[in-house]
């Protein structure tokens, strides 16, 4: 269905669809007529399909209109980054946002309850590039303490292994292994803190409301009954029984992250998918547009999957239903 | 004794009068529903209301900060940017072009998704199942994402950004119209009509549509903060609206350059992203808020 949408996009684009694809701006009459034949241009639009989706599967996604290198070549550099970035923010909108919602629920329609909504009212009102333009202000230029820009200080010369900076740092024999990994993690904190605050609110919304349905539960009823303490029942029974439902929504959750990622990598010149996205929109590279759109999506859906499939190994009752009992 | 009322007259107010009952005692959402109004007519009025013109300078009055500022002049309440522009006209201005069209983009997008979402909830079997799961594919994808590729598609511009926003947030007006219906259609009270002889549009405009409305409206005003941040950072980016226009995120874009030495000219249109964005979420909050009062009565 994605590479259906990507493939209609080159026709959907200004200019020839067989430039489009492959990104070979300046082919000469038989280099052309060869591509023709690559993408099985002269058969039908099925053939043409499948002759693109080959091309896909083998890892070639044409060359980039603008630096005529190979784009898979810039997305396996950029994807680590923008994955890397995204993971980070992710699990700091869980770490802080899953504990406050949990919060809130305990203390459903008090202050405390009624001050958390507010905030995270607040968190989600806010236009992300704007959030990340103060962040650099105060923290930056005003404070000093955080690095604007970049990944790691351009000081540090870490091989390109697997592209996830603290995995290559701690591969790399440099002797200022751990000074490399104190900057790359100053690099990272504030870009990460900012794409996380929308998400954030989100947790706190979904882990309140689950967190209220589990405390209304009969079983939850029947564990105060026995005389267990408060503390008890939260953190052996209603937590863990909440922080299943939420599992299920972190996938979705991804993919507005990812969103707000991209923004974001412009911002803090984060050398990540999103920012090479953006910029390929400015330079009409099509090529690049097409496969980024591709391989962004792909990734979100992986993840989709993924949380899925968490999602059913720790819950058991959504195991059973697919055998429809 | 006297008796002013003879008979005990039972009133029954429509759904959305209820709804409104409810929702004119909860204060914050009154408060949200106040600002929501502000700026609609700001939207409207701002050519009247704005002191000077958003696109024309004064080039003596450069950069000049907010009249609060030790350096600032009344005559300029919010500063003027590097080309002397006045900062509150060009956010006037900017009402109309920010909030106003994420206003004209969700009616639209309501419009067609409504109809839309209807008449697939009419329909079974095959064709509603192909709507069902291309529309799942759709909002898989998050819509500033989708906005984007259709904005690289059209080209820049903000009647082209109109158009992005629009074609993203329709299937999420198909998705609840038709979830909607189809759970009205089901109640005793649509069957009743039916069995009155009522064709199935006559039941969908004088039956279900009354019963759904509000739930419509909570969905628009999700969608109109969406559609606010959406035009707002494609403005942002530059692909949205383009150089003179005063669009808030374009005007926040613009001001970057000299974000150090005249912060105003980020932090006010930042504000007033937020200020617009708050207060749609408040109004819909207040009705989602009386929605559930509604149900639980």
């Amino acid at each position: 269905m994605l590479t259906m949408l990507s493939f209609s996009l080159s026709f959907l684009f200004p200019g020839d669809n067989i430039i489009n694809l492959s990104g070979q701006l300046n082919a000469s009459s038989s280099e052309l007529t060869q591509l023709n034949h690559y993408y099985q241009h002269d058969n039908n639009i099925i053939e043409q399909y499948l002759a693109y989706l080959r091309h896909v599967l083998q890892g070639d996604l044409g060359l980039s209109m603008a630096s005529q290198s190979p784009i898979s070549h810039e997305i396996i550099k950029l994807l680590p980054a923008t994955m890397e970035l995204s993971l980070v923010a992710l699990l700091i909108a869980m770490a802080i946002g899953i504990p406050l919602g949990f919060i809130a629920a305990i203390k459903h329609n008090k202050t405390t309850d009624n001050v958390i909504l507010a905030v995270s009212m607040l968190g989600y009102s806010i236009p992300v590039f704007w959030l990340g333009l103060l962040a650099i202000l105060f923290f930056s230029i005003g404070l000093g303490w955080l690095p604007s820009a970049g990944r790691i200080s351009l000081l540090f010369e870490i091989e390109f292994v697997t592209g996830f900076q603290f995995i290559d740092i701690l591969l790399s024999d440099s002797p200022y292994k751990w000074q490399a990994l104190n900057n790359a993690l100053a690099h990272i904190i504030l870009p990460a803190c900012v794409i996380a605050v929308a998400p954030t609110t989100i947790f706190v919304r979904l882990s309140r409301a689950a967190m209220i349905e589990v405390l209304a539960t009969s079983y939850i009823r029947a564990a105060k009954s026995k005389g267990l303490s408060f503390s008890q029942i939260i953190f052996r029974h209603a937590t863990r029984n909440a922080l299943i439902k939420i599992i299920r929504h972190v996938g979705l959750q991804f993919a507005n992250l990812i969103t707000i990622a991209m923004v974001t990598e412009v911002i803090f010149s984060w050398p990540g998918i999103g920012r090479w996205l953006i910029e390929s929109i400015y330079q009409r590279d099509y090529t690049a547009i097409q496969s980024g759109l591709l391989v962004l999506s792909c990734f979100i859906f992986i993840v989709h999957i993924l949380t899925d499939f968490i999602y059913a190994a720790l819950n058991p009752l959504a195991r059973g239903n697919k055998y429809g009992s | 004794m006297a008796r002013e009322k003879t008979y005990t007259e039972e009133v029954f107010p429509s759904p959305f009068i209820q709804l409104w009952i409810i929702f004119r005692r909860t204060p914050v959402a009154m408060l949200g529903f106040g600002c929501f109004i502000f700026l609609v007519f700001l939207a409207i009025f701002s050519p009247l209301l704005a002191p000077y013109s958003p696109v024309e300078g004064n080039l003596e009055m450069i950069l000049l900060p907010p009249a609060w500022h030790d350096n600032g002049n009344v005559s300029y309440l919010l500063g003027t940017d590097e080309l002397g522009r006045d900062m509150l006209s060009r956010l006037m201005y900017g009402t109309s072009l920010t909030f106003g069209l994420s206003f004209v983009v969700v009616l639209i997008s309501l419009v067609v998704g409504v109809v839309i979402g209807s008449l697939s909830a009419l329909t079974k079997g095959l064709k509603s199942s192909f709507l069902n799961h291309f529309l799942d594919v759709v909002l898989s994808i998050p819509s500033l994402l989708l906005a984007i590729i259709i904005v690289a598609i059209l080209g820049p511009g903000i009647a082209n950004t109109v158009w992005a926003i629009v074609i993203v947030l329709i299937p999420q007006f198909i998705h609840i119209t038709r979830y909607a219906v189809k759970e009205e259609f089901r109640k005793d009270y649509v069957l009743a009509s039916r069995l009155d002889g009522a064709s199935p549009f006559r039941v969908l405009y004088y039956s279900v549509f009354p019963n759904i409305v509000e739930r419509i409206m909570s969905q628009a005003t999700l969608a109109q903060s969406a559609a606010i941040l959406d035009i707002a950072t494609l403005g942002f980016l530059g692909l949205g609206a383009q150089i003179p226009l005063p669009e808030w995120g374009a005007i926040l874009a613009n001001g970057v350059e000299r974000f150090y030495i005249a912060p105003w000219t980020v932090y006010l249109p930042g504000l007033a992203i937020l200020f617009a964005v708050v207060a749609t979420n408040l109004v819909g909050e207040g009705i989602r808020h009386a929605l559930k009062v509604r149900r639980e009565n």
